[in-house]
């Protein structure tokens, strides 16, 4: 059975994934590129499109997993090893969402900067919900949609008045090469392919998904540019002053009237939705690790959040180096994870038709069960495990 | 692993009761905590200021009622804030902060060296209104308002978005204001608040200062009911900042066609002054902003600044008995009326135009509409632009039917 | 009975005398009792029962009269023929009949004859069908099941006339030998969920079960939970409903309210006044219901977090009035709420307790010296009682889920008075994950919106009209999708030209239109 619907691959491309690139995100953009934020967001957003596209046509070849593809043709030790370090840079790739949720939250839900206490609770939930399946996953993606559509709708749209889009004028003001490395600074906050090399062979690729994905993840990338739009259009040369933008492009269409800041209710609807893509990287890396090592998948959830507490307290004071570290200095690295290997996983472990592995009608090949699969013992209720669809 | 789970559950949950049980950790307690609703700063001696703060005090009843307390001669307004705290023990919070007044003597210098407190905090909202005061912030502040209202609340109705409408006052957010200083003409404008005494009443609202000086603690807040006089406050003129300092003062007039013609005005009431025979008469005339714009176009290597403004007007009354048939006509509008509207509100926009461009304010944003709209042309033009530019004004009133 | 069963199963012989000795060690109480008679020939016979539980009347009138009036007849079978009985069981073992005789069925013996008979006379106090007061209806039926399992499985019979319908019938419990029945129709539930109901009630070891919800509890995958795991009613109408979409059934005897599975969250959601109402109307309802259970959950925790951490939440005027108001609480506002919470739960329970004629001083109570006194002492403020008046309210839109509401409440309170406002994003984001991982036998609870299955949501928040509500749920795994085909003229709201029950050839029209429809 499948542990992924196609329509929950689309709906966390178009809700879940944006979300995470609307805090820090624009301010920081808007400091390197200005006005021309837009672009070096858009090439980005092409070229992890582009790469989502190829993995798409890889889905299409196969049933197995990425591990599974990598076991049959480099070996165990490969798979393993490739398997450690994807786990590796999942756990990088959750630090700085982390961080900017973390200013995010002390900054926008409370009045005086509380205590880390106060933020640590959610190293509780990541434990709890990287113990969980892939298809628990799945499912908060159908619960998160309908929050963020309803909340980011009505943000945007009480900023709207606000908004003067001639601010994004001159186009191409800055020159190609502050947008050029600007966009690359900006690899960080482009994780998604990676993410989805890990779907593969966890959903079943039917007829027409991959213009369902394509179009899920352009509607997200939409959504993400005209936050962008609007954002810089409503601050203009102060933009990059605006560190938590998804709190701070409505408020002046509530602030002065009698019902005060209700945009800040739709603003912890987006945090909700915030909190579950925190999640997705952190899954993962469980899911990696279980591949890798094998074994309970709660102590790998136990270990990822440990270590990611630690490290978030680690930075806590130091926000600025850490997000100039991540950003400026490893983006090899996210280059390399982020687009370098799910593009050479969609090119070079595509299987060829003649060589399309023809599993049991909805049942996963053997080889493709991560280690802890392979051991998990059916339910002793009717003798079988009495799995609900996705 | 499950029964570690348990007992992990269990700890959680004990730790959850502490906190909670304890009430400890980022907790504000609401019973020590000051709510600000407006801070004006004023210049003090040396280059420093005086914060004084308007704290609303709830009664049992639920009542408003505010007290302002001051605190003076701090080199920072956020080191003022701390001394709040620290005289009156009580924790000021500035999220409902709606208002920052600037006292008369803060503009001579950048006002920006207060403003920017409010910029890096992320617990002021820049949303919050910004006025110049006519005299001192302090004075302003301790103003009774003749129909109960806190000064700020009263102050603050006169800055709304309803007030803006109306066209007589220019309001601007610190956002809108921190955005012009930050922009390529590094200009803005604030309306300039005025507090005009009205009568001497018993019970008004609005506050009696307490002092918190530097070197003495009197800490005090007093309640804020006492007897004093009621004031109206006016917004109608528009002080002009370039780089933060105070440069012009609009007129009445004058910020009335710069509303018009630029702001989020649509509707206005204006006077107009037409001889009929030999006589003066003074029509009061509704106008409704249908259409407008203001382009900025290079025409032969010199900038134009086209104002396009189409409006409808009706007579509201005039200073003459009108006739039965003029009575019944009022929404038509006599042509000549019409003519000597478009006139004046040239006259005005003109005028203000001037006065902005004469002391290098760039109250219509021309650097950045060419930054934005002629960037190849903006390196050349930018650095005399405001002398350079020329105005046109393409108006057209008609009458309502 | 001794409940230290041997393991050879003693048999009835011939002997009367042996087998009522027997009986009596078997069954030593004292309300057992031994009704001995003659029959026409002077054989003896006996009948054992259970005072009380047996009806006499029946038993003296159509078992021993007919015999009284004869010959003893010689085999079991001749007994039957005699008697004017239709329930008429053979137990040939002291384990069979005494379970029987302690159900309220008596045993027959007659001397020469081998075995006893079981005769169904059981009678036992029951009340009436009424409607229940869990569950009021407006429009709609009003009956409502009672503790006899015979009649309760009566009222679905009589809704369901199909073939379709079964019974498995279950004893479960050590001592209470309580029956058990799972009901479903045949081709419309998922066999598999049936058969891993009929296991794990079978592999429950309990000395008794007072109530179905110990059922329940043993049909639960995760008994711990705060949520329910099983859906529950007290109504036929709304159980056939629950069926007729694929769910089964489970009745215990001695329990008014029928369990349902699989469950789903959604359901509690609906109300049977939703099928008799507009669907418009319907629509309203549900989306109010989930509104208020948001109310409830959520308002006075926000309040908490609003008050402790982010005022900026409170609008200024609203702030000044519980600033003023809170003035002299000696208590934080986390505890103020959680206090008023606990105060509001003990009212609860004591008004489901109290004696009727005490109703109305514990009411005074409640409102003047908990509401009104105690905030004019300054105790509590006005703000947080409203509050909580409104959260207690609300969650009765949803009567199935006040005791989680309740529970799940104080955590918010606590949580967001502890944490505050991230406090309660969390929680709510732990219970997205506790619930969309959570099952009820291969149906997600949160079905049709986790996973999200278009078709279900027309009879989830929003309630489509009957004619959208063509196929069973999808989330339920039955076989048989169709539950409703419409008749294209009958759509169309043209009528037929032909007089009715006539069509065009002479046929009768409503044949015509089956044969076209199938």
């Amino acid at each position: 059975m499948h542990k992924l619907n196609v329509r929950q691959i689309c709906f966390w491309l178009a809700a879940v994934l944006p979300v995470s690139r609307l805090i820090v995100y624009p301010a920081t953009l808007s400091f390197r590129a200005g006005n021309d934020l837009l672009w070096p967001a858009l090439w980005n957003l092409i070229a992890e499109g582009t790469v989502l596209l190829l993995l798409l046509l890889l889905a299409r070849r196969t049933r197995r997993t990425f591990f599974g593809l990598l076991r049959e043709r480099a070996g165990e030790a490969a798979a393993r090893m490739t398997a450690l370090l994807l786990a590796l840079f999942f756990a990088l790739a959750a630090v700085l969402p982390l961080l900017e949720q973390r200013g995010f939250v002390l900054q926008i839900l409370y009045e005086n900067v509380p205590s880390f206490l106060s933020f640590a609770p959610l190293f509780a939930l990541l434990l709890f919900a990287g113990a969980q399946s892939l298809r628990a996953l799945g499912r908060t993606m159908d619960i998160a949609l309908p929050i963020f559509a309803l909340c980011f709708m009505i943000l945007l749209l009480l900023a709207l008045p606000d908004a003067d889009f001639s601010a994004l004028l001159p186009v191409f003001g800055r020159g190609m090469g502050e947008q050029a490395r600007t966009a690359l600074f900006s690899l960080p906050w482009y994780t998604g392919a990676p993410c989805m090399l890990c779907f593969v062979g966890n959903f079943e690729y039917k007829e027409g998904c991959a213009k369902k994905v394509l179009l899920a993840y352009a509607i997200g990338a939409a959504a993400t540019l005209s936050f962008l739009a609007v954002f810089y259009a409503v601050f203009a040369d102060i933009s990059f002053l605006q560190h938590n933008a998804l709190a701070q492009i409505s408020k002046y269409a509530t602030a002065l009237t009698p019902l005060g800041r209700i945009d800040l209710l739709f603003v912890i609807g987006l945090t909700l939705v915030l909190v579950i893509s925190a999640c997705v990287p952190v899954r993962l890396c469980v899911h990696c690790l279980g591949e890798a090592f094998g074994g309970p998948r709660a102590l790998h959830a136990a270990i990822v959040s440990i270590l990611l507490l630690g490290v978030t307290v680690l930075l806590n004071p130091a926000f600025r180096e850490a997000q100039t570290f991540l950003s400026e200095r490893m983006w090899p690295v996210f280059a390399l994870f982020g687009y370098g290997l799910p593009l050479l996983a969609a090119l070079f472990l595509r299987e060829k038709k003649a060589h399309r592995s023809h599993g049991i009608e909805g049942k996963t090949p053997r080889k493709d069960l991560s280690a802890a699969d392979r051991t998990r013992a059916p339910s002793p209720e009717t003798g079988r495990t009495l799995r609900a669809e996705n | 692993m499950k029964k570690f789970a348990r007992k992990a559950l269990l700890f959680a949950t004990g730790l959850l009761l502490l906190l909670f049980f304890t009430n400890n950790f980022g907790l504000i307690d609401i019973q020590k905590t000051a709510i600000v609703t407006a801070i004006g700063i004023d210049a003090a001696e040396e280059g420093g200021f005086d914060v004084t703060a308007q704290i609303a005090v709830p009664d049992a009843s639920g009542a408003d009622t505010a007290s302002n307390v001051t605190v003076r001669g701090t080199e920072t307004v956020g080191e003022a804030i701390a001394e709040l705290n620290r005289k009156t023990g009580w924790f000021p919070t500035l999220v409902h902060c709606s208002l920052i007044l600037l006292g008369k003597d803060t503009a001579q210098e950048n006002v920006f060296r207060a403003l920017d407190y409010f910029l890096r905090s992320e617990y002021v909202e820049d949303s919050c209104l910004v006025a110049l005061c006519e005299t001192t912030a302090a004075e302003t502040l301790g103003a009774g308002s003749p129909i109960g209202d806190l000064a700020s609340a009263a102050i603050a109705k006169v800055l709304s978005a309803e007030a803006q409408k109306t066209g007589l006052v220019s309001v601007t957010n610190l956002r809108d204001f921190a955005k012009g200083y930050f922009s390529e003409g590094e200009s803005g404008f604030l309306p300039q608040l005025s507090a005009l005494p009205q009568a001497k009443s018993e019970g008004g609202s609005g506050g009696q200062s307490g002092d918190s000086g530097n070197s003495s603690s009197a800490g005090g807040s007093g309640s804020g009911k006492s007897g004093g006089s009621s004031d109206v406050f006016d917004a109608s003129r528009t002080a002009l900042f370039v780089r933060g300092q105070l440069t012009a003062l609009l007129e009445t007039e004058e910020t009335l066609a710069y509303n018009l013609a630029v702001s989020g005005t649509d509707m206005a009431f204006g006077d107009v002054t037409v001889y009929e025979g030999d006589r003066e008469v003074i029509y009061h005339l509704k106008i409704d902003i249908g259409k407008k714009s203001q382009k900025l176009q290079i025409k032969g290597a010199l900038p134009v600044l086209e104002f396009s403004i189409r409006a409808q007007a009706q007579v509201v009354d005039a200073n003459k008995a009108g006739t039965r048939t003029e009575i019944a006509a009022t929404a038509i509008v006599p042509d000549h009326v019409l003519r000597a509207a478009e006139e004046r509100f040239e006259k005005e926009l003109r005028a203000a135009a001037d006065k902005a461009h004469a002391t290098g304010c760039d109250l219509f944003a021309l650097k950045q509409k060419l930054h934005r709209f002629h960037p190849k042309e903006y390196e050349a033009l930018q650095e005399n632009l405001l002398q350079d530019v020329r105005i046109t004004c393409d108006i057209r009133f008609e009458t309502m039917r | 009975m001794d409940t230290k069963q041997t393991d050879k199963q003693e048999t009835f012989g011939a002997d009367i005398r042996a087998n009522l000795r027997m009986l009596k060690e078997a069954l030593p109480a004292e309300d057992i009792l031994v009704y001995e008679f003659a029959a026409g020939d002077g054989t003896a016979c006996a009948a054992v029962y259970a005072d009380g539980i047996t009806d006499k009347e029946l038993l003296g009138a159509l078992v021993a009269r007919p015999l009284a009036a004869a010959p003893a007849p010689k085999t079991r079978e001749e007994v039957r023929r005699k008697l004017l009985f239709p329930e008429v069981k053979e137990a040939d073992d002291l384990d069979a009949a005494g379970k029987e005789i302690l159900a309220g069925n008596p045993a027959l013996l007659v001397d020469g004859v081998r075995g006893a008979l079981i005769l169904g006379t059981k009678k036992v106090s029951l009340r009436a069908v009424a409607e229940p007061q869990t569950a009021i209806a407006i429009k709609g039926p009003r009956e409502g099941f009672i503790e006899d399992i015979k009649t309760n499985m009566g009222l679905i019979r009589r809704r369901l006339k199909t073939p379709a319908l079964r019974f498995i019938m279950l004893n479960v419990g050590k001592y209470s030998q309580t029956a058990v029945a799972i009901a479903y129709l045949d081709g419309v539930a998922d066999k598999k969920a049936i058969r891993a109901i009929e296991a794990r009630i079978r592999a429950a070891d309990i000395d008794g079960v007072p109530d179905s919800s110990y059922i329940a509890r043993f049909l639960a995958r995760r008994p711990l939970s705060l949520f329910k795991q099983a859906g529950t009613t007290e109504k036929p109408d709304i159980l056939c409903a629950k069926m007729l979409e694929g769910r089964i059934a489970v009745l215990a005897d001695g329990s008014p309210i029928a369990l349902t599975l699989p469950y789903m969250l959604t359901e509690d959601f609906q109300s049977a006044q939703d099928y008799f109402v507009s669907p418009y109307r319907a629509t309203v309802s549900r989306i109010l219901r989930l509104f208020a259970v948001c109310v409830s959950v959520f308002l006075p925790a926000l309040y908490v977090a609003a008050q402790l951490f982010r005022l900026r939440l409170i609008p200024f005027g609203l702030l000044i009035i519980v600033s003023g108001g809170i003035r002299s609480i000696p208590l934080s506002p986390g505890l103020e709420m959680f206090f008023l919470l606990a105060v509001l739960e003990i009212l609860v329970e004591a008004s489901v307790r109290m004696p009727k004629y005490v109703a109305l001083a514990l009411s005074v109570i409640g409102a003047l010296v908990l509401g009104d006194t105690a905030v004019k002492a300054g105790l509590v403020s006005s703000p947080a009682i409203i509050i909580v008046a409104i959260a207690g309210i609300s969650a009765y839109t949803v009567p199935d889920l006040t005791g989680t509401l309740s529970l799940v409440r104080i955590l918010y309170v606590v949580v967001a008075g502890s944490i505050g406002p991230y406090g309660i994003v969390l929680l709510t984001a732990l219970l997205i994950w506790y619930l969309v991982s959570a099952e009820s036998y291969g149906v997600p609870l949160l079905a049709p919106f986790a996973p999200l299955i278009r078709h279900d949501l027309a009879d989830s928040l929003y309630k489509a009209d009957l004619a959208a509500l063509d196929r069973r749920p999808r989330a339920l795994r039955g076989k048989n999708r169709t539950r409703l085909k419409l008749r294209r003229d009958a759509a169309a709201g043209r009528e037929d030209e032909q007089p009715s029950g006539e069509g065009p050839d002479g046929q009768a029209a409503d044949a015509a239109g089956e044969e076209k429809d199938a």
